[in-house]
């Protein structure tokens, strides 16, 4: 079982590698450039971001809407302080040193986030984040002295690798494919840790976790940390890909595009948030062909709903469900 | 009833230069309008097995839970050995030496059942909060693998605990309890569910706990309890009524009263 989903990840991660290259190869030069970045690229971008909140549900039992908030505050924090972006609010530092300050803002904002609602759950911790959510955008789309209010700040692009701009459709989708990759291995790894298993240990019974001696608000309070860590990632790399950030892309329909993502994918792993996130892209890009444009909500409501009735843990859980049905293998 | 009297001897004997490992002083417990315990004083002497009896709704597990911590006591005050509890929190007071199971099984479902012996283990370790992965000679894994042994789960290491039986659920829990190396361990209901082939093997493990350990039980079973117990306090509507060893319970008349319903 283990060799095999061993071999499942790495197959998938050489399909992932080589999609570039294939696209090239069956497709015309401007539409693979057109999937490598706008498609596959912008996946695994909000793949890392529905990872955070993936992260948080898998294994903390907690459904935070804050997660999205959280990667526009990277997002904001490197528009306000990178060189170059207009209009200038702070201005004066390279990439190299707004980027990892964008991550840790987001990472200090995931562990206000965890502290503010360290005592709720289930519906309650719905609400208190949405509400979070909402303060900041509000906040940030009525502020124009440090966030340029409803406009947002424009220019955000990302600084030269290789000697290639990072809008280049192949340097991004690796850096965004490398950073997903690196950040999966990383809850992989933490979720084994003594860390990770208290946190498990808290979905199942915070209660007893207390009583064995383990300060239960601290591991919430870290798990929202590394959550907000893994969407400050996701949120740097998305206010690249848009060139920019402005305050709908923190309002209430990217929060609920975020959890859309993720329930579709299924909640039973992180990889889940990135098959999320593939498919929900393809219908946000392809809605126009496929209906109309406009239709987009009836479309990704309908898939939604599909999936859900099919399938409640989700795509990641149909290949389980199929085998069950057809009574090949154990549950 | 007023207090019970001490009547065995060995507590008068020299004893009481001993401090007691737990020791309870007019501790009351109310929700609301409901007194569920009321003015329980009594000591516990390290090494002595104690089985708390008593019908339902006695406040049995309420008074455990005031001395867990789970929920402190409205009035009154807890001694582990000599060393005030009555205000710490649940993990200090497992830190400070209590381990307990209850009565139904609180167990980490989604994990393995040597994850759960190691969680309870590290509980207890100042590296309790770690990011990094427990290296392969890591002694609490180590120790998780001997209380698996220990409660005779070492077969089903890998296992995932919703998978588990009741009976082993209930090995489980007591293995979770002897985790942190408690000097006081209070078992709820150890033997609630168990298959009359599993109460003897029960009975077993608890006779084999080592004498260092001082036990208190709650238990309806008196098969179990009495065998089991050192002493036997006996609790009704939240009082304690009797308390003497358990040669002297079986024929004591409030005993009988309570758990025969009749007035003799």
């Amino acid at each position: 079982m283990r060799d095999r989903l061993l071999l499942l990840s790495l197959l998938g991660l050489g399909l992932m590698a080589a999609a570039p290259f294939l696209l090239q190869a069956m497709l015309p030069a401007n539409q693979a450039q057109f999937w490598t970045a706008n498609v596959l690229g912008r996946a695994a971008v909000f793949g890392i971001i529905a990872m955070s909140l993936t992260f948080l549900a898998t294994y903390g039992g907690f459904i935070s809407l804050a997660q999205m908030m959280i990667a526009g505050v990277a997002g904001y924090a490197v528009a306000v302080f990178v060189e170059g972006a207009v209009p200038r609010i702070v201005g004066g530092l390279g990439y190299g040193l707004a980027i990892p300050l964008g991550v840790l803002a987001a990472t200090v904002m995931g562990l206000i986030v965890g502290a503010v609602s360290v005592r709720t759950r289930d519906i309650y911790l719905l609400m208190i984040t949405l509400a979070l959510s909402m303060g900041v955008f509000r906040f940030v789309e009525t502020n124009i002295a440090w966030f340029n209010g409803y406009e947002g700040i424009r220019n955000v692009v990302g600084p030269e690798l290789f000697g290639l701009g990072f809008r280049d459709p192949w340097l991004f989708y690796y850096v965004a494919l490398g950073t997903a990759v690196l950040l999966l291995a990383g809850v992989l790894y933490l979720v084994r840790s003594p860390f990770g298993l208290v946190l498990q240990g808290i979905r199942d019974n915070p209660r007893r976790v207390a009583a064995l001696g383990y300060n239960v608000a601290l591991h919430r309070i870290a798990a929202f940390g590394v959550a907000g860590f893994i969407a400050g990632c996701g949120g740097v790399l998305a206010t690249i890909y848009n060139i920019g950030i402005s305050p709908g892309t923190i309002g209430l329909g990217a929060t609920v595009n975020v959890l859309i993502m993720s329930v579709i994918g299924g909640l039973g792993h992180p990889v889940g948030a990135f098959l999320g996130s593939l498919i929900f892209t393809i219908f946000d890009t392809f809605a126009a062909n496929l209906y109309d444009r406009d239709r987009f909500n009836t479309l990704i409501g309908a898939v939604f709903l599909i999936i859900v009735l099919v399938s409640p843990d989700g795509v990641i859980g149909i290949g389980a469900r199929l085998r069950r049905l057809l009574g090949g293998s154990k549950p | 009833m007023g207090r019970a009297p001490l009547v065995f001897e060995w507590i008068r004997v020299g004893k009481n230069r001993v401090v007691p490992a737990i020791s309870l002083a007019g501790v009351s417990r109310r929700f609301g309008a409901l007194q569920a315990v009321r003015d329980v004083t009594f000591d516990v002497q390290p090494g002595e097995r104690r089985a708390v009896l008593g019908p339902n709704g006695a406040g049995k597990t309420t008074l455990f839970n005031t001395i867990c911590g789970d929920f402190p006591p409205t009035a009154g005050s807890i001694r582990l050995f000599g060393t005030d509890i009555t205000h710490l929190k649940p993990h200090e007071r497992t830190r400070l030496g209590i381990g307990r199971t209850y009565q139904t099984s609180l167990l980490f479902n989604g994990l393995s059942v040597l994850d759960n012996l190691f969680v309870a283990v590290r509980g207890l370790r100042p590296n309790r909060f770690s990011f990094l992965r427990p290296s392969r000679g890591d002694d609490g894994m180590a120790k998780a693998r001997e209380l698996a042994e220990r409660m005779r789960l070492s077969h089903l290491l890998d296992a995932e605990v919703v998978n588990l039986s009741h009976g082993q659920r209930r090995q489980l829990e007591v293995g979770m309890a002897m985790a942190g190396d408690p000097r006081v361990l209070m078992l709820d209901e150890p033997a609630a569910g168990l298959s009359p082939g599993d109460r003897p093997e029960l009975l077993k493990l608890l006779r084999e706990l080592p004498r260092t350990l001082t036990l208190i039980l709650i238990e309806h079973d008196m098969d179990i309890a009495l065998p089991a117990a050192d002493i036997v306090t006996v609790m009704k509507d939240g009082e304690v009524v009797v308390q003497a060893p358990p040669d002297r319970i079986e024929d004591d008349p409030v005993v009988q009263a309570i758990y025969l319903g009749g007035g003799h």
